[in-house]
C-alpha cells in the first residue's frame, strides 16, 4: 500500500518537468562543486606538500650551524588537507595554512584563502556541502510542498482515504517516494566523490577517509530526511499549497541564512577575544617571572645553577658535566611553552565558548548541526584546526628542546661559535601531520549528533502525531 | 436483508452551526438511497461522517456494522466513493491512476482487467494511456467510477455524481447504478437531481438545516409529487 | 491618479490588518538595528584595542628603560623593543565591516627583517568569520531583498487566485496600472525602512558627513528599485503564486549566493596567489644564510642601497647588531619582487571582481559599500604599504644609531617614529558601482514592461 503510493510520487515527480530542471540544476552544480573542490584541494594541496618537502629539505641540508642558530632557523608546519575536505572547505578557507615554528616565539598561522580574497569569499563558496546545506533543503521543498496541499485542492485526498489508507501510511508513503527522488539526485554526485576520493588518495589511512566519508553521507541522509518529513508535514498541516510554500521558505531562510550568522555573531559578542597582541604582552609578562635562556643574569637562572652543583657535586659551571647553556635554554623553553599553552588554551576557550551557541541552536536548527558535522567529517572544523596548531606547537617544542639537548650535552659551556655538522639535523624527524581518528572527530561533535537524532525524533514521532490530526474536508 | 449502513442519532456540531441534527438512518444491501436537499443542507457533512473524514459530535454511523469512528481503516475496506468532482493524478495515465487506487484498496489487477473496468466505466480505451492531465471532467469522473466499482464494495457513497456529466454520460451511469444495486451493492447518494434520483433510487430522503425531513419509496411517488415535496421543504 | 490614490489606500488597509506582513516588516526593522548594533560596537571594539596598543607600546618603552637603565645599544633596542602598525577603521566602517574582521588591524613591528613579520594575523575565530557579520550591509544586501520578495511575490497572482481580479479589472483600472500602485505602497513601505536604518546607522556611528551620505542613500533607494523591478518582472509572467515566490527566490539564491560562489571560483582560478609560501620560505633562508656568509659581502650589497653608511673597516668581532640588521634588511631585498607580485596578485584579484561584478547586483552593491567604507581588500592592501613605509622609516631612524654607533637614550623613544593609517574610500569603485546599479535597474523594468506588453497582446 504504501509502496504504490510512494512510486506513484516517484513516477509523478519523475514526470514533472520543471521539477527536473531544477533538480538536473542542481545536479550540474553538484558535480560541478564536485570537480571544483577536488581540483582546488589537489592544487592546495601540491602547493603544502612541496612547500613542507622545501623546509624539510632546507632543515636537513641545512648549513654546519650552532645548535641554538638551528633552533632560530627553525622549520614550518604546513596544514595538510584532509583528503575529504574537498566536498567541505569548512574553515579551512579562513585559517591559515602555514606556522613558522622557532624557538622561543610562537608564531600565528598565516594566509589564509580569506586573507588572500575580496570580500566575495564572504558570499559564500561553492563547494559539495554548500549545495548539500543549502540548495538541497530548497529543492526538497519545491518537491514535497504541495504534498498535502495538492491532494487535498483537488479532492484527491479524500479518494484516497476512501480506499482504505490511513493519514500515517499517505504521509509514509510520500516521505518514502521523495526520498528515492532525492536519493537520485545527490546519488551520482556522492558516488562520483567516493570515487574520486578514493582514486585521489589522501595522506590518511584509507579506512578513516572511508569512515569518515561514510558518516558524511549518513548525516546528510539524515539532514534531507528531516526536512523531507518537516515539508510533508507542513504541507499537511496548510490547505493551500501556496501558503504552505510561504511558510516552508520563511523556515529555510531563517534555518539557512539567519540564524547561522546571528548566533556566530551573537557568541563573539557575548565572549570577547583578547587580541593576539595583549596576549603576547600577557605571556611576555609571565614568562619574565621565569627563566630567560639568553639571560646569564637571572635571579632564577642562578637557583638552577645551584641545584645542578648540589647534584653533580661540583663548583663551577665548567666542571658540570653538562653544558649549563643548553640546560638554562631547555629550563627557559619549558617555562614559556607551559606560560604560552596557558594563554592559547585560554583562547581556544573563549573561541569554544563562541561557538557554543552555534552549536547549541543545532537543536533547534538541523542545518547548523549538519554543517558542524560535515565540517568534522570532512576535517575542516574548529577542533581540525586547533589540533592542528597544537601538534605544530608540539613539535616546535620538541625540535626546540632536542636542539637544546644537543647543546646541553655535545657542546661546552660557554660556547657560541662550534658549528656541529649538518648530519645532526638529519637525526630530527620531519614534521608530520596527522589526521585524526574518526572517532575523535566525532566526539567532538557528539551535540550536533544528538540535535540530528532529536530532530530525526522530532518530525518522525511529533510530525507524524501532527498529521494524523489533520482536517480533511 | 443485510444493513449495509446506518446512522444511529448522528449529531454534528460546528463551531457556530449544528450542521446534523441527529441522523436516524438504514440503508439495506441493493437499495439506492438518494439524499435530496439544498447546499449547506448537511448531505456532505453525512457522507463525510460516513468516510469518517470528520468525527460525529454524538451518536454513531455503522458501515457493514461497525461503527466508522473507531474502525476509521478497516471500514474502508467495505465502501467505495466518488465524489463530486473527481481529481486524479495529473502525471498518470487513467490505467495507473486505476491501478494504484486498487492496489491501494487491495486488488492487484491485470492490465487486461483494469482496462475492462475502464471500458466498463465508459471511457474510450484509447484514453486510458494518456495522462490524466489531459482529460475532461466527465473523463475523470468515469476514472473515478471504474475505481469504486472495481472494488467490490458492500456500499457505495456518492457525493452529487453525475453533475457535469452530459446527458449519455448520466444515463449510462444511472444504469450502471441499477446493475450494482442488483448485485447487491448498497448505494448512497446525495444530490440535487430530483428526477434521476426518482428513476434510480429505492427511496428519497429530504435534508433541510441538518434534519431528514421526509423519507419516501420512490415506488409510492410520481414525478410530479415528488417536486412539490422538494418545493415545500426547501424553498 | 485619483485611482492610484485609492489603490494605495486600499493597501494600505489591507496591509494594516495583514498581521504577516506586519510581522515580517518588524522583524527586517529589528534586525537592521541589530544589524546596526552589532556594526558599530564590532569597530567601537577594533578601535578600544587599537587604542590599547599605545599603551603596550608605552609598556614596552617602560620595560626597555629598565632592562637598558642607562645608554643602550641600538640594535638590543631593535630587537627586543615593539611597535604597531595600527589601521584605525573609516568612521563608515560599522555599517558594513567587509573583510575587517579577517584581515588584522593591526601588525607589531620589530626592526627585524618585514616579510616575516607583515603577515601575522590577528586572533580569529574562524568559525564566525565563516558565518560573517551581521551589520547593516548585509540586511541590506542580503535580507530586504528577501522582505522586497515576501512582500510583493503574489501581487497579482493573489488577486487571481481569491478571484477578485476580474471585478477589479471591471473597474476602469489597468492591469500596469493596478500592479504599479500595489508595487508603489510596498516601496514606499520598504524605503522608508531602508532609508529609516541607513540614517540611524550614520547618526549611531556618528559618521563623517561627506558625500558619502548621498552615495549611500542612492545605491539603497537603486538597490531596492532594482529589486521590485525583478518582482514586477516575474508578476508581468502573471503566473500562480507558488511559481512567483520559487522564481523569485531562486533568482536571488542565483544572484546573492550561487553567482558569488561561483565568481569566487572562477577568480581564484584565474588569479592564482601561490607566491605566499615561496616568499615566507626564501626570506628564511635568506636572513638565516646571512649568518653563515662572510660579513663583508652581506655589508656590501647592504651599502649599495644605503650607501651613506658605507663603511669598510672589517669586522672583526663574532657579532655585531648592525651586521645583523643588514642581512635581515638583505632578506627583504631578496624577496622583494615575490613580495610586491603577491601584493599585485591580490589587487589584480579585487579589480578582477570589480569587473565581473556586472553579473551579481549584490555583488556590486556590497562592492559599493565596502568601498565607500574603506573596508575591503585594496584598503587593507594600502595598510600593508603603509606598515611597509613605516618599517622603513623605523629602519631609517635605528640606522644611524647602528651604522654611525650613536649610542641609543631614553630621549630618544620619543622621537622614535610612530604608525597610524585610516584607508580612504574608494569613490571611484562606488561611482562606477552605482553606474552599473542604474543600468541594471533600468534593465528589468524595460525587460518587465515589455514582458506585460507581450502578454497582454496575447
Amino acid at each position: 500500500m504504501v509502496k504504490s503510493i510512494a512510486k506513484k510520487e516517484f513516477i509523478s515527480t519523475l514526470r514533472d518537468s520543471r521539477f527536473m530542471v531544477l533538480s538536473a540544476a542542481v545536479l550540474l552544480l553538484l558535480l560541478a562543486a564536485t570537480i571544483v573542490g577536488l581540483h582546488s584541494y589537489k592544487q592546495q594541496q601540491a602547493e603544502r606538500e612541496l612547500a613542507q618537502t622545501t623546509v624539510n629539505e632546507q632543515f636537513a641540508n641545512a648549513a654546519d650551524r650552532h645548535p641554538h642558530r638551528m633552533a632560530h632557523f627553525g622549520s614550518f608546519a604546513f596544514r595538510p588537507k584532509s583528503s575529504i575536505s574537498f566536498l567541505d572547505f569548512g574553515l579551512d578557507s579562513f585559517t591559515g595554512a602555514s606556522v613558522f615554528l622557532e624557538a622561543h616565539r610562537q608564531n600565528s598561522a598565516n594566509f589564509s584563502q580569506a586573507q588572500q580574497s575580496a570580500s566575495l569569499i564572504r558570499f559564500g563558496e561553492m563547494t559539495v556541502a554548500f549545495v548539500l546545506q543549502m540548495l538541497l533543503p530548497l529543492l526538497i521543498i519545491f518537491l514535497c510542498f504541495g504534498a498535502f496541499t495538492q491532494e487535498k485542492e483537488t479532492g484527491t485526498l479524500k479518494l484516497l482515504l476512501s480506499q482504505g489508507v490511513s493519514l500515517r501510511q499517505a504521509a509514509w508513503a510520500k516521505v518514502l517516494g521523495y526520498s528515492q527522488v532525492v536519493a537520485l539526485v545527490v546519488a551520482p554526485s556522492l558516488v562520483l566523490a567516493s570515487i574520486l576520493l578514493f582514486s585521489a588518495g589522501g595522506f590518511e589511512p584509507a579506512s578513516n577517509a572511508l569512515l569518515r566519508m561514510l558518516l558524511f553521507v549518513v548525516f546528510y541522509l539524515a539532514y534531507f530526511f528531516i526536512f523531507i518529513v518537516l515539508s510533508v508535514v507542513v504541507s499537511a498541516l496548510h490547505q493551500r499549497s501556496s501558503t504552505a510554500l510561504v511558510t516552508l521558505l520563511a523556515i529555510w531562510i531563517s534555518c539557512c541564512i539567519f540564524v547561522p550568522k546571528a548566533t556566530a555573531n551573537l557568541g563573539a559578542t557575548l565572549y570577547t577575544t583578547p587580541t593576539k597582541a595583549q596576549m603576547d604582552a600577557d605571556v611576555h609578562e609571565e614568562v619574565a617571572k621565569g627563566i630567560d635562556g639568553h639571560n646569564e643574569q637571572d635571579e632564577r637562572a642562578e637557583a638552577l645553577k645551584q641545584e645542578l652543583f648540589k647534584k653533580y657535586g661540583v663548583n663551577s659551571l665548567e666542571e658540570l658535566p653538562v653544558n649549563f647553556d643548553g640546560i638554562r635554554m631547555a629550563a627557559g623553553e619549558e617555562h614559556s611553552s607551559h606560560v604560552y599553552q596557558e594563554h592559547f588554551d585560554e583562547l581556544t576557550e573563549v573561541f569554544e565558548k563562541q561557538n557554543s551557541i552555534s552549536v547549541y541552536a543545532g537543536l533547534l536548527n538541523p542545518y547548523l548541526a549538519v554543517r558542524h558535522l560535515s565540517m568534522g567529517m570532512a576535517g575542516s572544523d574548529f577542533e581540525h584546526y586547533i589540533h592542528f596548531q597544537n601538534k605544530a606547537e608540539t613539535y616546535r617544542y620538541n625540535l626546540a628542546q632536542g636542539l637544546n639537548n644537543i647543546q646541553a650535552t655535545r657542546l661546552q659551556y660557554g660556547d657560541k661559535t662550534t658549528r656541529l655538522s649538518n648530519s645532526t639535523w638529519k637525526e630530527f624527524e620531519p614534521f608530520r601531520y596527522e589526521v585524526p581518528g574518526t572517532g575523535w572527530a566525532l566526539c567532538n561533535h557528539v551535540v550536533s549528533v544528538v540535535a540530528l537524532l532529536f530532530w530525526l525524533l522530532l518530525v518522525c514521532v511529533g510530525g507524524f502525531k501532527l498529521i494524523e490530526n489533520i482536517n480533511v474536508v | 436483508m443485510e444493513i449495509v449502513l446506518e446512522a444511529k442519532q448522528l449529531k454534528k456540531q460546528y463551531q457556530d452551526k449544528l450542521a446534523l441534527k441527529g441522523l436516524d438512518l438504514q440503508l439495506q444491501a441493493g437499495e439506492i438511497f438518494c439524499l435530496l436537499g439544498q447546499n449547506g443542507a448537511g448531505k456532505s457533512t453525512t457522507i463525510n461522517l460516513f468516510l469518517g473524514f470528520i468525527k460525529p459530535t454524538a451518536g454513531a454511523a455503522f458501515i457493514n456494522g461497525l461503527e466508522v469512528a473507531t474502525n476509521v481503516t478497516k471500514v474502508k475496506e467495505y465502501l467505495a466513493y466518488i465524489p463530486e468532482n473527481v481529481m486524479l493524478y495529473p502525471n498518470l495515465t487513467g490505467l495507473e491512476n486505476l491501478a494504484l487506487f486498487s492496489r491501494l484498496a487491495g486488488f492487484d489487477y491485470k492490465k487486461e482487467e483494469l482496462m475492462q473496468y475502464l471500458v466498463e466505466a465508459g471511457l474510450p480505451a484509447e484514453a486510458a494511456a494518456r495522462r490524466v492531465g489531459a482529460y475532461s471532467k466527465g473523463m475523470r469522473q468515469k476514472v473515478g467510477i471504474a475505481i469504486a466499482v472495481a472494488k467490490h464494495a458492500k456500499v457505495l457513497l456518492l457525493d452529487e455524481p453525475t453533475s457535469g456529466l452530459d446527458p449519455k454520460a448520466s444515463n449510462e451511469f444511472s444504469e450502471l447504478l441499477l446493475r450494482l444495486s442488483k448485485a447487491g451493492t448498497g448505494i448512497f447518494m446525495a444530490t440535487h437531481d430530483i428526477f434521476r434520483a426518482k428513476e434510480v433510487g429505492t427511496r428519497v430522503g429530504i435534508m433541510r438545516e441538518g434534519e431528514l425531513v421526509d423519507l419516501l419509496a420512490t415506488s409510492d411517488l410520481n414525478a410530479n409529487e415528488l417536486e412539490k415535496l422538494y418545493l415545500n421543504y426547501m424553498h | 491618479m485619483r485611482i492610484f490614490r485609492i489603490l494605495l489606500t486600499y493597501e494600505w488597509l489591507n496591509f494594516r490588518k495583514d498581521r504577516g506582513l506586519q510581522l515580517l516588516t518588524v522583524l527586517t526593522l529589528v534586525a537592521g538595528l541589530y544589524g546596526i548594533y552589532y556594526g558599530t560596537t564590532e569597530v567601537e571594539r577594533q578601535r578600544n584595542n587599537i587604542e590599547a596598543l599605545d599603551l603596550l607600546t608605552e609598556q614596552n618603552v617602560e620595560e626597555m628603560k629598565e632592562k637598558f637603565p642607562g645608554e643602550a645599544d641600538a640594535g638590543d633596542i631593535g630587537y627586543y623593543h615593539s611597535t604597531f602598525a595600527v589601521h584605525h577603521p573609516d568612521s563608515w566602517a560599522g555599517l558594513s565591516l567587509g573583510q575587517r574582521d579577517v584581515n588584522p588591524f593591526y601588525i607589531k613591528l620589530r626592526l627585524l627583517n618585514l616579510q616575516s613579520q607583515l603577515y601575522d594575523t590577528e586572533n580569529v575565530n574562524p568559525l564566525k568569520v565563516l558565518a560573517g557579520n551581521f551589520d547593516l550591509a548585509f540586511v541590506l544586501v542580503y535580507l530586504f531583498p528577501l522582505l522586497i520578495i515576501a512582500l510583493s511575490f503574489n501581487i497579482l497572482s493573489v488577486e487571481k487566485e481569491q478571484g477578485t481580479l476580474p471585478l477589479l479589472l471591471s473597474q476602469p483600472v489597468s492591469l500596469p496600472l493596478m500592479v504599479g500602485a500595489k508595487l508603489s505602497f510596498r516601496l514606499l513601505l520598504v524605503l522608508g525602512l531602508a532609508l529609516l536604518l541607513s540614517v540611524v546607522a550614520m547618526v549611531w556611528a556618528r559618521v563623517s558627513p561627506d558625500a558619502r551620505v548621498t552615495l549611500w542613500l542612492a545605491v539603497v533607494v537603486l538597490y531596492c528599485l532594482f529589486w521590485f523591478g525583478v518582482a514586477f518582472l516575474v508578476a508581468a509572467l502573471q503566473k500562480n503564486s507558488a511559481f512567483n515566490a520559487i522564481s523569485l527566490l531562486g533568482i536571488w539564491l542565483l544572484l546573492a549566493i550561487v553567482i558569488p560562489a561561483l565568481l569566487n571560483v572562477y577568480v581564484s582560478v584565474k588569479q592564482p596567489v601561490p607566491q605566499a609560501l615561496a616568499l615566507t620560505i626564501k626570506q628564511r633562508e635568506v636572513v638565516h644564510g646571512g649568518w653563515d656568509k662572510p660579513k663583508q659581502e652581506t655589508l656590501q650589497q647592504f651599502f649599495a642601497r644605503y650607501p651613506q653608511y658605507t663603511d669598510t673597516t672589517e669586522i672583526k668581532e663574532r657579532f655585531v647588531w648592525r651586521w645583523y640588521y643588514a642581512f635581515h634588511q638583505l632578506g627583504d631585498m631578496a624577496v622583494e619582487d615575490l613580495a610586491s607580485d603577491y601584493l599585485h596578485s591580490l589587487q589584480a584579484r579585487y579589480d578582477m571582481v570589480q569587473q565581473l561584478n556586472v553579473l551579481s547586483v549584490p555583488v556590486n552593491v556590497q562592492g559599493i559599500f565596502n568601498a565607500v567604507a574603506a573596508s575591503d581588500l585594496p584598503a587593507h592592501l594600502g595598510f600593508l604599504q603603509s606598515a611597509t613605509d613605516y618599517h622603513t622609516s623605523l629602519r631609517e631612524f635605528y640606522y644611524p644609531f647602528l651604522f654611525n654607533q650613536v649610542p641609543f637614550t631614553h630621549a630618544d623613544f620619543a622621537v622614535e617614529p610612530r604608525h597610524s593609517f585610516t584607508a580612504s574610500p574608494d569613490y571611484g569603485v562606488g561611482l562606477n558601482g552605482i553606474f552599473k546599479l542604474g543600468i541594471s535597474v533600468l534593465l528589468v523594468y524595460v525587460v518587465g514592461l515589455l514582458l506585460f506588453r507581450a502578454r497582454s497582446a496575447t
